[in-house]
């Protein structure tokens, strides 16, 4: 069974979030510890500013032990964000058909905060590839977060709802231009040289004044502050960098407050109380948010930018419903292959029944009266008999698959396994990802060496 | 015939003030789109404004001609030079809009000048002869200082309203809403701390012409007495705000606070001198 255990925007505040949050260098470490669940067959770790989500699927199906693997993510979540259990009214689960829903909804971006935002499929593929690197991602569920990415592109190409993107840097410049009136006399100062310093660098280097990058790794600073014409200083200097900026974003990885009120407090003692605007889009937060009580100081973080952006992006819900139904269409479709796969393991043991019979006696026949057949019309006895099973099992395993795809296959599966005495093996279903074709294909393979040797 | 064109003069100032207010108002509210597509958000239309000078063009004329027909100084008494106010302010605010990227003011200007104009006209039964006892060349000069100083004090306090009504909104993060179009609050909070520099020197000559000529008139009863106490009081006070902003970077909220409080004072000496004048001449 599919299943979401996780926290999001809708249910916890940022502080809340930040504590469940896993940056690149502690991913490895969660999905580890979520694989060693025996409750988990499948896990992938969604860790965005929004959301921390485990994506998993439970090692048996059933909806007690479903019940059971959402336990065990929860387990793992609130060891993660440090074991309090007050946490665990923040965390929401999904399973079955919804966990899959949920899915598709987070990757189409119809879950975000900005409705129809583009940054969460590249998060969501993220935790996909280190997933899959970290091979917690080989069955059916890796299917469902690769349909997602389709369900992703449709709603992006078939609707309009990332039309006239207005995204978080967007709505920082103008909330610069609500206090300053502009960038243009303004000096930006970038706390922190990572992916969203540089994305924050490109948004508001272009009409400041000037800029400046501090980090922890001088090196770094420098690099980015090449590429786009600034000034770089070791974070050691935030203080005295803060005292001559008018507009501050913080992205660094520090999982504590780098900028605090006593800090602000000294700093704008020396700005003569000139207004100090604060960016913080770092997840933890870099900035206390008590730094707000100071006057001529404004702070926004994440959910703030981002309810911001949400406000102006009304106009976008009406292509929700067309974007809806694509999901549903989409989660028809993945269902129905999932409920092929339930009757994968008896269209494997059909068809090794069948196969096994007649090249047995295939074997008997080519060793007594047919001994003297060259290796080549062997083979082509054996092609033949693999033709004759393949159109023989055509027609019933057809309708079995039909009938598995609209869950009204009980009957029929009974039937043939009653019928050919064969007894399905449920873990075939994990190794089979690809259908029963590819096995099929590898029996086919051993049988040729041994009837033409 | 005098009479029809004053009151026609009076009548037309009335309506564009009155036009302007409710542009400006609409503007303010988010109702009414940017001045062009390239035009920053917080820029009105040009009608607006232009009503606005024209009302304030008007209102000149309608001053001089009632000066004229009246035989008075319009520096002289009290409510008259209300009026003044109210057109210095507006002209004020015409000169200086574009400068100091204020053009949301106006949507307190306009509605003020309108009130000022209407004051003048129905509260305390129109302008007042001052009395033999005070004329003085000291008066025009001292009731023109502390006029020029009262219309930039307005600004400024226009200015400084809107200041905490933007920084409440960013603190609170609520942007959405009414008052789409408040000016940037870094230009709210310049324009209240230069109109409040305007203003201070004319304050304070206004202050000494009247501390002199209170003295000549040995001006010591108890309404006197009052009345200079909240004219000093106003004076310390503004010149507390510009002080303290120039000594310890006191900006922002607590200058606005400052600022209206000032302008507050400034306001009941108004208030005094026009109860004072509904019961006869000025003294």
């Amino acid at each position: 069974m599919i299943l979401v255990v996780g926290i999001s925007h809708k249910t916890a505040p940022l502080e809340v979030r930040e504590k469940f949050s896993a940056n690149a260098d502690v991913l490895p470490a969660v999905l580890s510890r979520l694989a060693a669940r025996p409750e988990l067959s499948e896990v992938m770790f969604v860790s965005t500013c929004n959301r921390v989500e485990v994506v998993a699927r439970s090692r048996t199906p059933g909806e007690e032990a479903g019940l059971l693997a959402v336990n065990a993510a929860r387990e793992v979540l609130r060891e993660h964000a440090g074991d309090a259990r007050d946490f665990d009214a923040y965390l929401y689960d999904r399973t079955g058909e919804e966990a899959v829903r949920h899915v598709f909804r987070v990757a189409a971006s119809l879950d975000s905060m900005v409705l129809g935002e583009p940054q969460i499929l590249g998060q969501v593929k993220e935790a996909y590839e280190a997933a899959m690197g970290a091979g917690t991602l080989r069955g059916p569920l890796g299917r469902c977060v690769h349909r997602a990415f389709t369900v992703a592109k449709r709603v992006r190409t078939e609707t309009q709802i990332g039309a006239g993107t207005v995204s978080i840097s967007s709505v920082a410049v103008d909330l610069a231009r609500r206090i300053f009136g502009g960038l243009d006399q303004s000096t930006v100062l970038l706390v922190g040289a990572g992916e969203m310093a540089e994305a924050a660098a490109k948004a508001l280097g272009k009409g400041a004044k000037s800029m400046r990058v501090v980090n922890r790794s001088v090196e770094r600073a420098a690099e980015l502050a090449a590429h786009f014409g600034a000034s770089a200083a070791p974070l050691d200097a935030l203080e005295e960098e803060l005292v001559h900026a008018d507009v501050v974003v913080t992205s660094t990885g520090s999982p504590h407050f780098i900028v605090t009120k006593d800090l602000v407090k000294r700093v704008m003692r020396a700005r003569r109380g000139r207004t100090l605007f604060f960016i913080d889009i770092a997840v933890p937060r870099n900035v206390d948010p008590r730094i707000d009580e100071v006057d001529n100081v404004f702070l926004f973080n994440v959910d703030d930018l981002e309810k911001e952006v949400a406000e102006g992006q009304k106009a976008r819900h009406g292509e929700l419903a067309r974007a809806e139904t694509i999901v549903d269409e989409e989660l028809k479709g993945f269902l129905a292959w999932v409920r092929g796969l339930k009757v994968q393991p008896l269209v494997v043991g059909l068809r090794a029944k069948t196969r096994g019979v007649l090249v047995a006696e295939l074997e008997r026949t080519l060793a007594g009266r047919l001994k003297h057949l060259p290796d080549a019309d062997r083979a082509a006895l054996l092609q033949m008999m693999e033709s004759a099973t393949n159109k023989l099992l055509h027609t019933p395993l057809s309708r079995l698959k039909e009938a598995a795809a609209s869950d009204d296959d009980e009957q029929l599966a009974q039937a043939l396994a009653t019928a050919f005495d064969i007894v399905p093996r449920e873990e075939e279903v994990d190794s089979a990802p690809s259908g029963a074709n590819e096995i099929a294909e590898v029996s086919v393979s051993a049988e040729a060496e041994r009837v033409t040797h | 015939m005098r009479s029809f064109w004053v009151d026609a003069l009076f009548l037309a100032t009335a309506a564009l003030y009155l036009g302007a207010s409710i542009l400006f108002i609409l503007f303010l509210m988010g109702r009414q789109h940017a001045s062009d597509p390239g035009a920053p958000e917080n820029e009105v239309r040009p009608l607006a404004p232009r009503l606005m000078a024209l009302a304030a063009v008007l209102h000149g004329v309608h001053i001089v001609v009632f000066s004229l027909a009246l035989h008075i100084c319009p520096v002289e008494g009290i409510h008259f030079p209300l009026s003044v106010v109210a057109m210095l302010m507006g002209l004020a605010y015409i000169a200086m809009r574009r400068r100091y990227r204020i053009d949301a003011v106006g949507a307190f200007v306009a509605p003020l000048a309108l009130a000022t104009l209407l004051a003048s006209r129905f509260v305390g039964g129109g302008a007042l002869a001052p009395s033999t006892r005070m004329k003085s060349a000291v008066l025009p000069f001292h009731v023109t200082m502390n006029l020029l100083g009262v219309a930039l004090f307005s600004l400024a306090s226009a200015s400084a309203i809107l200041y905490l009504v933007q920084e409440r909104r960013l603190k609170q993060k609520r942007l959405h809403g009414v008052f789409q179009r408040l000016p940037p609050l870094d230009a709210l909070d310049r324009a209240e701390h230069r109109f409040l520099l305007a203003g201070f020197p004319l304050l304070t000559l206004g202050i000494l012409s009247g501390t002199l000529w209170a003295v000549r008139l040995d001006a010591d009863t108890v309404a006197d007495l009052v009345r200079a106490g909240f004219g000093y009081g106003t004076w310390i006070l503004f010149a507390g705000v510009l002080l303290l902003r120039a000594a310890l970077g006191w900006r922002g909220r607590r200058a606005a606070y400052g600022t209206l409080a000032g302008f507050g004072f400034a306001m009941v000496v108004l208030l005094l001198y026009l109860l004072r004048g509904n019961t006869g001449t000025v003294s």
